[in-house]
């Protein structure tokens, strides 16, 4: 029997096996740092670092994409932060999330970080808490509505569909919540300022500015 | 009508009654809103576009801290049954649940304990916030009207005035 047309053939298979294969799978790949940590608490699983990774201080917030304080802690509070400590590079900020309120929430959750697959993690959250609405799982974050903010941000619509649907994140954000009950977290927002020295202060609710000031001005003097 | 509030609010222990009602109410509700803060600072604060919640508190408190201790003053001192003490209490409490469960500890408790059912309570309560609290201020506004009515004719005042 002449081998060599079966040799041929398998060989051809495999080409297209793998061809096929790289076509097919999209290029979503987890770059996390699994020994991420600020204070006591696990970041590995969180956002990416907003700001100077290497400032003195991190602002660790957790939060809920549905959670009307959170959005009122972003609007009022978090700008004059991000202008005098974020921007200057005397601290830096991870957002962690606590997805509890509504069945729309964990969903919410995880299409930030498919949003962050293609380096706009920190972009999508800003729309979500710029579009969010006042009933808790009214539909703004359903499914359709979070594709439809990717698309507005002129996201690769089939990578983002594919991570959306497949869950890829579903575990991240599991892990996320369990660090927020691990560390005492009791709503949202909920925040920990952690200082160069490891000192750590947590903040419960959408404190305001002068809050936080007086905490991190505290921890670098 | 004023006089009839005056009837009740010239005894100062119902003075008493009253501020004891008013300022743990305000306070609880301020707090759990997240208008005042205990820690790490004692710090009050209205967001931008929370005013009307905040007002709404306010009447909330005052309308419990009117209400309440006149239907207290009509079963003490008139000895009428306690059937229309119900409109006071009620109002109050509903007004209180409003807006109590949304993503603070309250409701954190609640979803943790009681999973969808408390999740799905807290959303209605949450979403419905504002709606509720009007409500309640009315349940409160008509009975305080039917107290003072029925105080006027119970002690034989003179409606006119």
């Amino acid at each position: 029997m002449n081998k060599k047309p079966v040799i041929i053939g398998v060989l051809a298979i495999s080409i297209i096996a793998v061809i096929a294969a790289s076509f097919s799978a999209p290029s979503e790949t987890v770059n996390l740092d699994m020994s991420r940590t600020h204070g006591t608490i696990s970041t590995a699983m969180g956002s990416a670092i907003l700001g100077d990774p290497s400032a003195p201080i991190t602002i660790i917030e957790f939060g809920d994409y549905q959670c009307h304080q959170c959005y009122n802690w972003f609007h009022n509070t978090k700008p004059t932060i991000t202008r005098d400590y974020i921007e200057t590079g005397k601290a830096n900020m991870i957002f962690v999330d606590l997805a509890f309120l509504g069945r729309d929430s964990p969903i919410a959750a995880q299409a930030t970080y498919c949003a962050e697959d293609q380096d706009m993690y920190w972009e999508y959250h800003d729309m979500l808490y710029g579009a969010q609405e006042s009933q808790i799982d009214n539909g703004w974050a359903n499914s359709e509505r979070l594709k439809a903010f990717a698309f507005s941000l002129g996201l690769d619509m089939e990578l983002f569909e594919s991570c959306l649907d497949s869950g890829k994140y579903s575990k991240r954000v599991q892990y996320n919540s369990q660090q927020a009950r691990e560390n005492g977290v009791r709503g949202t927002p909920g925040f920990f300022i952690v200082g160069p020295n490891g000192q750590q202060e947590q903040i419960g609710g959408a404190q305001p500015y002068p809050v936080f000031k007086e905490i991190m001005d505290s921890m670098v003097l | 009508m004023i006089s009839t509030f005056k009837l009740v609010f010239s005894n100062v222990k119902f003075i008493g009654i009253s501020l004891l009602i008013f300022i743990p109410m305000l306070v609880v509700l301020l707090t759990i809103s997240e208008y005042i803060f205990f820690e790490p600072y004692v710090i009050s604060h209205i967001p931008q576009g929370s005013e009307f919640g905040f007002t709404l508190i306010v009447i909330l408190s005052v309308l419990s801290a009117i209400v309440i201790p006149m239907n207290i003053y009509r079963i003490n001192m008139l000895k009428i049954s306690k059937q229309k003490m119900g409109g006071g209490v009620f109002g109050s409490i509903i007004g209180a649940a409003a807006g109590a469960c949304s993503c603070g500890p309250i409701g954190f408790a609640v979803i943790s304990t009681f999973g969808s059912v408390g999740a799905t309570a807290t959303a209605f309560l949450t979403n419905y916030e504002i709606p509720i609290r009007i409500i309640a201020i009315a349940i409160l506004a008509v009975t305080y009207f039917t107290t003072v009515k029925s105080l006027k004719i119970e002690c034989k005042l003179d409606p006119s005035s």
